[in-house]
């Protein structure tokens, strides 16, 4: 009997006896088990068996089946968490749904699958549905953010090796997951950092190797706020004080702010520009962003800002370096 | 790349059993209609039914085992109740579906944004969010105005040309284009225009937030691009055929590398490393280096470290006191 079908039939069983079978039932029931020549080769089939379905997701459990004696293991698949709850999806919310995992770029094989577990009993549209005019690149197929999520879901605190930028070696962290954010192309999880005792951002694709995922459950605190840890420009969080800088938008390019800054005053500015007041936490963040919108964008305040942007474009300066 | 979870027999039985619910809920379903939907060959098909003949329950008798049969192209599957439900979303795949959906339900003046809202709150509580939470997932993707992307979505649907007032950062100048719009890509955390460029006579990305005035025009589009999402993975440094050679300090690589879709990477003897990319053009490449100060240096084109020269003396004029 092949392998595949041997896995079949354990999942069938499982969810059809609803309790927890002991490795000994399933040696003895299970077609593709019953063959073994000796219980030591039934057992590292099986835990073979068992790390592809919880590689694959499929909620195989290990549960104590006599209470005075914990070595007695049964194995069951929680039917609660392998179907799909009954969500009631409208068939118009079902059909923007598909519109959004068509238009998913990076992790659209992972949408994909979880539409068609959606639409089970949605009739085939034949594919008939509005021509797609969006894509998203959101980077969704990084191994790691599926761990994380589930920890997430599920309030398990989870422990990773983790490297910061401009640091040579990484570190171990255990982390009360919050919440995943993706911003500016990256995804970021947010949650405590039990070491720190206080709330981080990692960036995902900075974490090596494994999650773990330990004992125990915590409480995401009410106060909670993502956008405090993580959010604005690349400029607004970051290693320095916070300090106001003012930067300059000539009149050609003071339609900028206006459009995009909308929530901050602009004040006028000799030759029709307007100076903007940013509160800056990272300065060379800033000095990189204002270099981006080329000549007509300048730092205006205070002197220490606009030395710092010569002197990040010194060695391009025949002057400087 | 990753190994698909679970190895080929995990990626096999995957598709078993997101197959399954469908055959058993749709008696009757014809081999096509199945192949298409599970994006399957007729033949790959026919081994999974083949094999799932084989599998059922202990005992394995006639009334155990999975009953399978094929009249006139047209598939039963019965006595398998226990596979009649659909499956749960995997945390992969409900983050994938869920990001895509946030994504695009933020859209200014979306038709579907409200049965979208409606799909992930569902969505988000089959996944044990509580209610009125996000399903603890946020995705921030930054745009120009409402007005813009209004805009650009009615003219994409009815096909019609967009002007643009559109900064072009490298030059710094505002240069007036007439473009046909394909479609919306969101990467690295904004939304950009994928359109044909009158001016270039080519394909272009346009930075949402860069554009100043957008305009629908009564012409229809005269280049019609076969808008596909999946084109346009990590395509965001503009449509490009210049190659740029870049030498990345250490501090600076690790970042780089995971931020800017790069080609080719070695580590040189100083442990700098060079890396080569793809871009829009020289003054995009110019732009990055200057962004990038002393942390890059430039190998090719010749070219790039003159424009960057340039660049930087305009820059570094009004910054001097």
């Amino acid at each position: 009997m092949r392998r595949i079908e041997r896995l079949i039939n354990l999942i069938a069983a499982l969810l059809e006896a609803g309790r927890p079978m002991s490795a000994q039932e399933i040696r003895d029931h299970i077609a593709g088990y019953d063959g073994q020549p000796s219980f030591e080769a039934f057992r590292r089939a099986f835990e073979r068996d068992k790390e592809t379905l919880r590689a694959m997701g499929i909620p195989l459990e290990v549960v104590a089946l006599d209470l005075l004696d914990d070595r007695v293991e049964g194995y069951a698949i929680s039917k609660q968490r392998y179907y799909l709850p009954d969500i009631d999806l409208e068939s118009d919310e079902l059909a923007a749904l598909r519109i959004a995992a068509e238009a998913i770029i990076g992790g659209a094989g992972d949408a994909a699958t979880g539409l068609l577990k959606l639409s089970v009993d949605m009739p085939d549209t034949g594919g008939g549905g509005p021509r797609i005019v969006w894509g998203a690149d959101l980077a969704a197929e990084q191994p790691v953010l599926g761990p994380l999520y589930s920890a997430l879901i599920d309030r398990r605190v989870v422990r990773f090796q983790y490297q910061p930028a401009g640091e040579a070696a990484a570190r171990l962290r255990e982390v009360e997951p919050y919440r995943l954010v993706h911003r500016r192309g990256h995804w970021y999880l947010v949650g405590r950092d039990r070491g720190r005792d206080a709330v981080r951002s990692f960036r995902a694709s900075r974490i090596a190797g494994e999650v773990a995922t330990l004992e125990g459950t915590y409480d995401v605190p009410e106060s909670f706020n993502a956008e405090a840890v993580i959010g604005g420009e690349p400029w607004a969080l970051g290693p320095d004080p916070v300090e106001a800088t003012t930067v300059r938008f000539d009149s050609a390019m003071r339609w900028w702010p206006a459009q995009n800054l909308p929530e901050l005053a602009g004040r006028e500015a000799p030759g029709g520009g307007v100076d903007v007041e940013l509160p800056v936490a990272n300065l060379d963040a800033l000095v990189s962003w204002v270099i981006g919108f080329g000549p007509g964008v300048e730092i205006v305040a205070p002197a220490a800002a606009r030395r710092r942007l010569l002197e990040h474009l010194a060695p391009y300066l025949d002057t400087g370096a | 790349m990753t190994k698909p979870a679970g190895g080929r027999v995990g990626k096999r039985l995957k598709r078993i059993l997101i197959l399954l619910p469908y055959a058993i809920r749709h008696p009757g379903v014809s081999v096509d209609e199945l192949a298409k939907k599970f994006g399957v060959k007729r033949s790959d098909l026919f081994d999974d039914l083949n094999l799932v003949f084989m599998c059922g329950l202990p005992g394995y008798g006639p009334g155990d085992l999975i009953d399978v049969s094929l009249e006139e192209d047209r598939v039963y599957v019965r006595m398998a109740d226990y596979f009649g439900m659909p499956l749960r979303l995997t945390p992969a795949e409900a983050l994938a579906l869920y990001a895509g959906g946030q994504a695009l339900s933020e859209l200014p003046d979306m038709a579907e944004a409200d049965a979208l809202r409606g799909g992930l709150r569902k969505l988000g509580r089959a996944l044990g969010a509580s209610e009125g939470e996000a399903a603890g997932i946020s995705v921030e993707l930054q745009h120009g105005p409402d007005h813009h992307l209004s805009v650009l979505r009615q003219a994409l649907v009815a096909k019609k040309q967009v002007d643009l007032e559109y900064f072009s950062a490298s030059r710094g100048v505002i240069t007036h284009r007439t473009v046909d719009p394909w479609g919306l890509i969101a990467a690295l955390g904004r939304w950009y225009l994928v359109a044909h460029d009158y001016s270039s006579s080519d394909e272009r990305m346009f930075r949402t937030d860069r554009m100043k005035r957008v305009e629908m025009k009564d012409t229809s589009v005269g280049v019609e691009g076969n808008f596909e999402a999946q084109r346009y993975r990590g395509a965001f440094s503009g449509i490009g055929d210049t190659t740029v050679v870049l030498e990345i300090s250490p501090a600076a690589a690790r970042w780089f590398e995971d931020y800017y879709p790069v080609v080719r990477a070695e580590t040189l003897a100083d442990g700098w490393r060079r890396v080569e990319l793809t871009t829009g053009g020289e003054m995009w490449g110019a732009m990055l280096l200057l962004r990038l100060g002393r942390d890059a240096r430039s190998v090719a084109p010749a070219a790039l470290v003159i424009r960057a020269k340039e660049l930087a003396a305009a820059i570094s004029q009004r910054h001097l006191d």
